[in-house]
């Protein structure tokens, strides 16, 4: 497939969406109910304020971001550094408020982290004196759960992720894809609808990296959740994706949304020879590059 | 550990044989001969008079050092947490923190009197500042993911404090209680010198002005016995809690 006939495809997939995007302008509730949009990304925008030797600068991180997605659905989102992804991904978490626009979720407006939405972070952020099981209970302890039913549903969910003989190892005495594979059992332990992955796989070696992206796709393929995935990486963003949003440079705005019509389940070697694949990733490099130049 | 523990005794075994012989060589009332200190040791404790005093110094030591980290580690926690209480207090703190304690017996006295309230005030004068600076160093390097982290799965500001914040302190408060049990007993000792005549202190003086310098010598080694024994007390507790660190800083 040439560069020309997945842009014209890409058109297509666009258009269902245009189409609800004008919706959104016209009546939010009236969306609500008419698209399966779970999380609906409205015009959203975000500045942040620096001071340095009190002279105060803004700097703005996101402007006019609008991203649907629908539920069970894996979208990436992919774009240079400092584009605002992780910003994004916060503010959906409900980590960090945004200035202007609008995210809803299951048609109430993000304010705070809920019980819907779990995080996997870039730097596993387990605690270090805590063992495996404990910190996979971590999630829980906030949840009213007995301490029974805590321990069980953590080994449940260690044993998901493959790491069942490792509930009594410090974080400390794990390679980086194990501790990963920890901090993935402690986001699904929660049961969320919604799991937001800043680069979770980043900080591993090539290899464990494309061992995780397996797993990561059966257990998705298993527990039907709506992925929002952070990225670096072209060939993860379309390896693992329903949809792969290209963002600009700061301030990070929407490039393109590209759908990704590899069938699934997809096995790894398989996929990556895919002309498709190959096809799709260089189009997203093009775009990236694109995006990158017209900014300067 | 073994080979640590070994070479240990190995430099205590060549200090003594050195004193021993170097003191009998001066014969002289400067440096008396080991065997003659330890002599004068084993009076003084079996007359009792050792452990009595021994014991009003370590009550003060206990009572002061106590305190300190009760209200270093409170403080510390605060500070550290918030930014306002920083700001309010740690001008105080670091000038205090430099400052020679032994300048604030004089109005102690004034304060407190000359009884065990005033040395008790100065072993807590100069433990308290070096915990409260090593807690607030604690809790202000709490890695940030670990409580953005505790956020996104819902924790509230109390249980982001008890789960987070304070257990990844702790290896930083047990540091500054380290250095705070050392200068507990500096105080110890200096309150009972410079305040009023009591304890290990008093002992030190008297021995000191009588030129008795095998029972000098005897309490002064068992005022290195004390610090080395609460010192070593606060590392075991240390492990006790902040083992995790230790094998992350082994690997």
């Amino acid at each position: 497939m040439s560069v020309q006939t997945v842009q014209q495809f890409v058109q297509q997939v666009q258009k269902p969406l245009e189409s609800s995007n004008v919706l959104n302008g016209l009546n939010g509730l009236n969306v609500l109910n008419e698209s399966k949009h779970l999380v609906e990304i409205q015009g959203v925008s975000k500045s942040f304020h620096k001071t340095v030797k009190e002279s105060t600068t803004e700097i703005k991180a996101l402007s006019d971001v609008s991203l649907s997605i629908r539920e069970n659905e894996f979208v990436s989102i992919i774009g240079p550094s400092g584009c605002g992804k992780t910003t994004l991904l916060k503010m959906i978490d409900g980590l960090i408020p945004y200035d202007s626009g609008r995210i809803v979720i299951n048609g109430k407006p993000v304010t705070a982290p809920g019980p819907d939405r779990a995080v996997v972070f870039q730097s596993f952020a387990l605690l270090p004196w805590r063992t495996v099981l404990a910190n996979v209970e971590f999630s829980l302890e906030l949840r009213q759960l007995s301490r029974e039913e805590r321990a069980k549903t953590a080994r449940d969910y260690l044993k998901r992720v493959g790491l069942a003989d490792f509930e009594n190892h410090y974080p400390h005495e794990l390679s980086g894809g194990m501790q990963q594979r920890a901090g993935l059992a402690r986001a699904l332990a929660v049961n969320p609808t919604i799991l937001l992955m800043d680069e979770p796989f980043g900080a591993v070696d090539a290899q464990t990296r494309q061992l995780l992206q397996e797993e990561l796709l059966e257990l998705w393929q298993r527990e039907r959740k709506t992925v929002i995935f952070i990225t670096h990486s072209m060939d993860e963003a379309v390896y693992l994706s329903d949809r792969v949003v290209v963002m600009t440079p700061r301030p990070g705005k929407v490039a393109e949304i590209l759908d990704v019509p590899l069938p699934r389940p997809r096995v790894s070697e398989q996929v990556r020879r895919h002309a498709k694949f190959v096809d799709l990733t260089n189009y997203i490099w093009e775009s990236l590059k694109r995006a990158m130049e017209n900014h300067h | 550990m073994n080979s640590r523990f070994g070479s240990n005794a190995l430099s205590i075994l060549s200090l003594a044989v050195l004193w021993e012989v170097a003191g009998r060589a001066m014969d002289s009332t400067l440096i008396p001969p080991l065997s003659q200190i330890a002599a004068a040791w084993w009076k003084l404790l079996s007359s009792g008079k050792l452990l009595a005093n021994l014991s009003m110094s370590l009550t003060t030591l206990v009572i002061g050092f106590l305190l300190a980290v009760f209200v270093g580690v409170v403080l510390g926690l605060l500070m550290g947490r918030f930014r306002a209480v920083e700001h309010f207090l740690d001008l105080y703190v670091n000038a205090l923190m430099s400052a020679p304690t032994t300048a604030f017996v004089p109005v102690l006295i004034l304060w407190f009197g000359l009884g065990v309230e005033s040395r008790i005030a100065v072993v807590f004068l100069f433990a308290v500042f070096v915990i409260i600076i090593n807690t607030m160093t604690g809790v202000k390097q709490v890695d940030g993911v670990l409580v953005e982290m505790a956020r996104s799965f819902g924790a509230k500001e109390r249980e982001i404090f008890f789960k987070i914040i304070l257990p990844a302190a702790l290896p930083a408060i047990m540091a500054g209680l380290r250095l705070g049990i050392g200068r507990a007993v500096k105080g110890m000792v200096t309150a009972e010198m410079l305040l009023t005549l009591t304890g290990i202190g008093a002992m030190i003086m008297q021995y000191g002005s009588a030129f008795a310098t095998d029972s000098l010598f005897a309490v002064i080694l068992t005022v290195l016995l004390v610090a080395l024994v609460t010192m070593k007390a606060v590392q075991w507790l240390d492990r006790r809690l902040t083992g995790w660190k230790a094998e992350i800083a082994i690997e």
